[in-house]
Formats: C-alpha cells, structure tokens, sequence
C-alpha cells in the first residue's frame, strides 16, 4: 500500500490507432458521421432539435476531456465558460450589432481569454482545491450575470432576433453544431499526436516528473483550459442563438458541467472518441430511463443513479472495451472495486 | 453604518459563527481523514433539519430535544453510505469520489422534493420570537441556544477523538493507514465511523438551522460550500482551526450581506478563490487531523 496504486484512469493511453480493431472503430466512428451528416434528409424537426443539443453537449465534452480527461484536472466549473460564450455571442449581436457569426467567434474568444485569466492562478491548485475553485467561480459568475441588470439584462434576460429564415433554421443550427463536433474530434486528434498531447498525459500521470522532463507545464495547463473553454464558449454561443433567449439562471446551470463530465466519462476520458460517444449513450440512457419509469420528476435521481453506478463499475468508460482494451465481463465490471476498495 | 448597527452585526457574527463551526466540522474531518471532499454534505444538514421539522409538525417535539434522533438517524445513514457504497472506490481517482458524493446529493435533493415538495417550511416553537436585549442589542435565545450546543458538540467531539479508543483509530488511520492497520485498526469500519460523525454532526447543524431559518430540500448547497470556505480560511488541521475559520467567514458574511445583500455569495466566493490563489498549496498543510 506505500506504492502508488494506479487506477484504469491514470494508466497511460496513448491512444495510437495501431490495432485492427481500433482501425475498425474509426471506420465506425466516421461511417456514422456520414450518416449524422444525411439524417436531415429523413429526419423531423423533433430528432434534428435533439440532436443538436446532443452535438453541443458532445463538444462541450470534448473541451472537458482536454482539461479533465488528458490532463487530470477535475474542472467543476466549465459551465462558465458555456454562458460566457452564450452573453458573449449575445452581447455582440445585441450591443455591437454583429452579425451572428462574428458574435459567436467574440463569444468563443471572451470564453477563452476568461480560462487563460483565471487559469493562470487557478491552475496552480490542485485536486480538491482546484475542483471546488473552479465550482465557485462558475457560480460566482453566475449571480454577477444575475446581478448586473445594465449589463446583462439581469433577471429579465436578453432576448435575440430570430435565425431567417425560419424554414432553414433547423438546418443551420444542426449543422453548425455538428461542425463544432467535428472542429473538437479534429482538434483532439492532431493535438494528442504532438508535443501537447504528450505534455498533457504526462501531467496527468505526475506533474512534478513532467515538469522535470523539462515540459513547460503551466503553458500547458493554460492551452487545455482556454481550448475547453473555446469548445464550450462556442457551444454557449450557438446554443444563445438557437434559443433567442439568454438568461443567467439557465446558462451558468452547474447541470451542464456534471453532463459534460458524465459523458466523458461514460464515454472515456482522455480518449479522442470517448466525449463524442459518451454523450451519445447519454442521451441514450436518459432517454430509455424516462421512458420506462415515466417519473418525470425523479429524472434527476435517474441521472445521480446513473452516474453512482458509472463511478463504482466503470469510471474509465465504455472506449476500453470498444477499443479491445478490455472485454465485457463481470469481472472486469469489478475490477474497479476490487482495485480501490478498502 | 451606525456603532448600533455594527455591535448588532458582531453579535450576528459571532452567533452564527458557532453552527458554521458545527457544519464545517463534519466536513473537515471527512476530508481530512478519508481525503473525501463530501458534496452531499450539505445534504445531509438538510435532511437534519427536516427530520426536527416533521417531528416538530406531526409529533409536537421540542426542536432542541429532536437533535439527539436527528444525529442518530443520519449517523447511521452516513455509516451505511461509506462502509456500502463510497468504500468500494474510496482509493480511486479524486474524480470518482467527487462525482460520486455529487450523484449522492442530486439523488437525495431530489428525493426529498418529492416527497416533501419544495416548499420553504419553518419550524417555530412558541419561544421563536423570544430573546435577550442588551442596551439595543438583540439576542434571540434560540440563536444563543444553537451557540452553545453547537460549542459543546465540538467539544464532545474534542474529547471522543482525544480519549477514546475508536477516536485514536480514526486519527491514527489519518496519520498513516498502514501504520493503523498493523495495530489492529479495521479501516473499512473505522472509515465508515468516520463518515457517519460527519453525518451525524451535519445532522445537529440541521435540526440547528431549522429553528433560526426556513429550510427546503435544496438548502444544503449553501451549507455545503461554506463548509469547504470555512475549512480553506482555518485549515484542516484541527477542531480549533476550523472554528477560527468559522468565525473569520461568519464575519465576511454578515457585513457582506448588510453592505451588498445581492452578492453575498459572489463576494464569499472570491475571497475562497482569493485565499486559494494566495495559498495554493492548500491551507491544510497537514492531511490529517490532530
């Protein structure tokens, strides 16, 4: 017990498509984007409006698993940085009169320049401390948001102009956010095969040992904060937009921040796929969940079983078996207990 | 401000500080010996508080004589929760604990909206309104009540883990676990005892807090990151800290919360990242307590 005992989460993964059935994973994965990128064809307005908000929550978690999944920051807070992209986007359309596309790339940006300015002291904390930090900071924020009335519209919120025309907007909305997905898959892909990637990992594993190689760790925590904060900044911005209506109370929701882990956590953290397929099986689960115990007001003790029962069985999520790291049996199902327990 | 006003808000403080000290108590030995930040923490005082409700409301108890059942009832709750459940992950990644005592707290909030509704209920016993007044100054002697219950709690807890033998258990496993166990100290049961004082305190500060303010299932969050707040401004490492902490915060808020109501939780939250930044090794120092 003196040595460390590492869990499936600190284990290195390098994630390098070497084996077949990774190759075959790939394929999947991009055969179903190529089908994601057709649906509109057959779909109806209900499913496409689903789906988007799963697309936003699947980049939302993607910019998580650069912070929380590569580098092992338990970030609570990056709820922030959604409904600052979201005030940042609508501010931009409503004060500035930008056009939504620049509005959306002002919001992106004030996101991430809000992650590199309080991720420079705050990424100095460690483990609880930076946890719980980052969870009063998104609050905090929150009740400014609610408090500046001149500003932000306060209570009252700030309404915008519709997307025109309204026949395409389903469309254009989808499609936004789907490109998002991908800019995170893209993103995670050719930063995890580089210098970054690698800097990353080994932060994870031991900080100290990192630094010591000669990494220049608080640069890099630094870039994996501002590039989550970017992924959610420009999902809050869409999301703005989409729904004409931004207010305080429902973007800094610390709900956000819990799905956004969950999924990448489900899906598997620190993997490139993981965020993307785990906010899928969300979706999924709740969907299923609410259908068979039709209890709407219990959905939240739904999600907080699910997530009990994720964290005690497989907290390294569902990419070790999909990549044939391990296979589906009972006893890797406990595996989890029977190496943490006490 | 007038000197009234300010020898009010002392007062205020000062009497407030006591049953933070009580919620940030239990939360601080969790996570100084089981290295558990407990989110449902805040939970549990809300479970606390309802459990001095009902008891009031159906039964027709004494708020101050429901404190004992309260403690037990989530003493037992907290023991079942760590010895069945957090044990199993409990030398997992920090995530997983976290999320999992998160999970823990949307699961019981939502319960108890429920059944309970959501509601703000009060629990208000015929002396309520009763209280001390010194020169202008007032004192409720229900808040003077939960000062001095909240000082002996400490102080009984003080005792158990100085002179007993379950109590030298539990610091010994927080100084060193391996150590303990060759001495014969079950962790599993001694981790469980642990978590379930933790509870069992937040149970008190529950039943406390009921008498003083309204209480509602989602109460507990507030509690739950003062306790934190409290635990980062006196440290981890012992009973007295923390009651310095306890007082320190109770101060911030109180004259926060006359000069600038609507950000009162904004402010407190700041000074914590404030008091984090400028000691971001922790406060705590030491992972275990005395």
């Amino acid at each position: 017990m003196t040595e460390k005992q590492k869990g499936p989460m600190t284990l290195s993964r390098f994630d390098k498509l070497a084996s077949n059935r990774q190759r075959l994973l790939l394929v999947g994965v991009f055969g179903f984007i190529v089908v994601l990128f057709v649906f509109p064809l057959i779909a109806s307005g209900f499913w496409m409006r689903t789906l988007t908000l799963l697309f936003l929550l699947a980049a939302m978690a993607q910019g998580w698993n650069f912070i929380g999944g590569y580098t092992g920051y338990a970030a609570f807070g990056n709820v922030a940085f959604f409904g600052i992209g979201a005030y940042g986007t609508a501010l931009s359309m409503l004060r500035l009169h930008f056009p939504f596309l620049p509005a959306l790339l002002v919001g992106g940006a004030a996101a991430m320049a809000f992650a590199v300015v309080i991720g420079l002291p705050v990424l100095r904390l460690k483990g609880h401390y930076f946890a719980i930090a980052t969870v009063a900071l998104a609050t905090a924020l929150g009740e400014v948001a609610d408090f500046w009335t001149d500003f932000t519209g306060g209570a009252a919120g700030l309404t915008l102009p519709f997307f025109r025309p309204i026949s395409l907007s389903n469309y254009f909305f989808y499609y936004l956010a789907l490109l998002l997905v991908l800019l995170g898959l893209g993103l995670t892909y050719l930063i995890m095969n580089r210098k970054l990637g690698y800097s990353w990992v080994a932060i994870r594993e031991d900080e100290d040992a990192a630094k010591m190689m000669g990494i220049n760790t608080t640069w890099a925590k630094v870039v994996a904060f501002a590039l989550s904060a970017l992924m959610a900044g420009l999902a809050g911005g869409i999301y703005a937009y989409w729904n004409t209506f931004v207010l305080a109370e429902e973007v800094f929701k610390i709900e956000y921040t819990l799905q956004m882990i969950l999924a990448t956590v489900l899906g598997g953290p620190g993997t490139i796929f993981g965020p993307f397929i785990g906010a899928f099986m969300y979706y999924i689960l709740i969907t299923l969940l609410v259908f068979f115990l039709p209890v709407g007001q219990l959905h939240e003790t739904i999600l907080g079983t699910i997530i009990i029962l994720v964290m005690v069985f497989t907290p390294q999520g569902i990419m070790d078996f999909l990549s044939g790291r391990k296979k589906l049996t009972l006893s890797s199902l406990l595996e989890n207990i029977r190496m943490h327990r006490v | 401000m007038s000197s009234l006003e300010l020898t009010q808000g002392v007062v205020n403080a000062i009497l407030l500080s006591g049953t933070l000290a009580l919620v940030a108590i239990g939360f601080s030995i969790v996570w100084g010996i089981l290295n558990i930040i407990n989110i449902a923490h805040g939970a549990f005082i809300m479970l606390g508080a309802y459990i001095t409700y009902w008891l009031f409301t159906l039964f027709g108890i004494d708020p101050f004589l429901s404190i004992p059942l309260s403690m037990l009832t989530l003493f037992i709750v907290g023991y079942l929760i760590q010895r069945y459940l957090i044990n199993l992950v409990i030398r997992a990644p920090l995530l997983v604990t976290f999320l999992l005592t998160f999970a823990m707290e949307i699961v019981i909030i939502n319960l108890a909206t429920f059944f309970w509704k959501g509601d703000l209920r009060s629990v208000t016993p015929a002396y309520s309104g009763a209280g001390l007044t010194l020169g202008m100054v007032q004192i409720p002697y229900i808040r003077l009540a939960a000062f001095f219950i909240s000082l002996f709690l400490t102080g009984l807890l003080h005792v158990f883990m100085t002179y007993t033998k379950a109590g030298n258990a539990i610091r010994a496993t927080g100084m060193d676990i391996d150590a303990a166990r060759l001495q014969g100290v079950k962790i599993a049961h001694t981790y469980a005892l642990t978590f379930a004082i933790g509870s069992a305190l937040a149970g008190a500060a529950g039943s406390l807090i009921s008498v003083s303010f309204p209480i509602d299932p989602t109460m507990g969050g507030a509690y739950t990151l003062r306790a934190f707040l409290i635990c980062v401004l006196g440290g981890l490492g012992s009973i007295p800290a923390v009651m310095l902490g306890a007082l320190v915060y109770a101060f911030i808020e109180v004259f926060s919360g006359i000069y600038a109501p609507g950000l009162k939780d904004a402010i407190a939250l700041f000074v914590l990242v404030l008091v984090l930044i400028v000691r971001p090794t922790g406060i705590a120092g030491k992972a275990f307590y005395h």
